[in-house]
């Protein structure tokens, strides 16, 4: 489609979320973690022109595949960044899935979850070690 | 209804198949994907997308519907254009780029519809396209009507194995004539390749059915086929892998894969009879 892709230091990448090595992110909301795809991802999948979630209810392991981006060139699986249970989905994104790629961390969130132990954030990336995983 | 064109920002052959259209007054509406049409598409692929192929590269375009069905890509969408369902089976949706068209099956369409696959196949070359073509061996009047016609710049024979094989392979009636012949076509045009696929055969059919790939032994005779009707051995020809995952009976999708480094024995086996085998990259 010869869409052009952002430079690494043109992507917003935020202070106080946790980045998954699968370029997806994490925010810790008091008990409950929202759950969403990097600028990085969104920017790799070009226009977004579907997005497949689970249901509410639906249980992962960290690591399992929860979903589905579709773009017209690609279509890239969606990973658990810790493991939980859904407890809600953004049901926006079926009908407007371009929110994602307009606003990837606040409005194109995907899912929140309930986590199963808090403790598999530790293993997670901070915003300079995502930075440094995009460089390798 | 009339047709709606979903096409791409300066895709070449939604062009072609926009002035096949108008050429023939066939009314339609085009969405361009990237502009106005933008959230007609993103619907229609919503409620479509088992329909949809994506190739590598992602999705191809033209896709076009009526309402009822839809095609996509340049050939599947210019022979629906042209002839309704009477053509499906000779085009799919290809992988090939730029003024290369793939996708182009002689063995798999309607042998009485042949004039009409003719007609595409013209359109489609008379726009300056490159036309990849494949072939089992059968409907070998086509092949030689193509070659007459100098409508093809690649043809591809997947020669599915040796001829006491074929119908289990094929699950079709055949008749080894028309494998020969095409085999004798091949080699006339101006780029051509042998194939066979290490594919799994029904040895022995019933509840407990008996299924095992094809040896490096019957490979090997089916190199030995293409060397008998061409008179040579030096022809292009390709042995590849058989992906369970993609398979169309249910029964094979659970079969255990060949390994990548079996096909070595595969190459052994029919160097003897084409010096110029090679095994696909995988």
């Amino acid at each position: 489609m010869g869409e052009k892709q952002k430079p690494k230091e043109k992507l917003t990448l935020k202070n106080d979320i946790y980045y998954y090595k699968e370029h997806t992110w994490v925010k810790v909301e008091v008990d409950q973690v929202r759950v969403g795809i990097t600028d990085f991802a969104q920017d790799q999948l070009g226009e977004i022109i579907f997005i497949e979630l689970p249901d509410v209810g639906d249980e992962f392991n960290q690591g399992d595949v929860f979903g589905q981006a579709e773009s017209t060139k690609t279509v890239s699986a969606l990973y658990m960044p810790i493991s939980g249970k859904i407890i809600s989905v953004n049901d926006e994104l079926e009908d407007n899935p371009e929110i994602v790629n307009n606003d990837p961390y606040e409005a194109g969130w995907m899912i929140v979850i309930e986590p199963k132990d808090l403790n598999e954030l530790n293993g997670l990336l901070n915003k300079d070690e995502y930075i440094n995983l995009l460089s390798e | 209804m009339s047709n709606i064109i979903f096409t791409a920002t300066g895709c070449t052959r939604c062009k072609i198949v926009k002035s096949f259209m108008n050429e023939r007054n066939i009314p339609y509406v085009e969405k361009d994907m990237k502009s106005e049409g933008k959230e007609e598409f993103q619907n229609f692929y919503k409620a479509n997308r088992s329909y949809i192929y994506r190739g590598p590269d992602g999705i191809e375009f033209p896709i076009i519907t009526d309402g009822k069905n839809i095609r996509q890509g340049i050939g599947a969408s210019i022979a629906y254009l042209h002839s309704g369902d009477k053509l499906d089976g000779f085009f799919s949706v290809g992988t090939l780029h730029k003024e290369w068209v793939d996708g182009i099956h002689i063995s798999l369409g309607n042998p009485e519809y042949t004039k009409d696959f003719i007609e595409v196949l013209r359109y489609l070359k008379g726009n300056n396209l490159k036309l990849q073509i494949d072939t089992n061996g059968n409907n070998s009047h086509i092949l030689q009507k193509i070659l007459d016609e100098g409508l093809a710049d690649v043809v591809i024979m997947n020669v599915l194995g040796p001829l006491d094989l074929y119908r289990q392979i094929f699950r079709k009636d055949f008749s080894s004539h028309e494998i020969e012949k095409s085999i004798a076509l091949l080699p006339q045009f101006p780029e051509y390749r042998f194939e066979t696929t290490v594919s799994p055969i029904i040895r022995k059919e019933g509840e407990q059915a008996e299924i095992s790939y094809l040896t490096p032994e019957e490979v090997g005779e089916a190199a030995k086929l293409i060397e008998k009707v061409t008179g040579s051995k030096k022809n292009p020809y390709l042995i590849r892998l058989f992906r369970p995952e993609k398979a169309t009976d249910e029964r094979f999708k659970s079969i255990e894969p060949i390994s990548p480094n079996m096909l070595f024995t595969y190459r052994t086996a029919a160097r003897a009879y084409q010096v110029f085998t090679e095994i696909e990259k995988v």
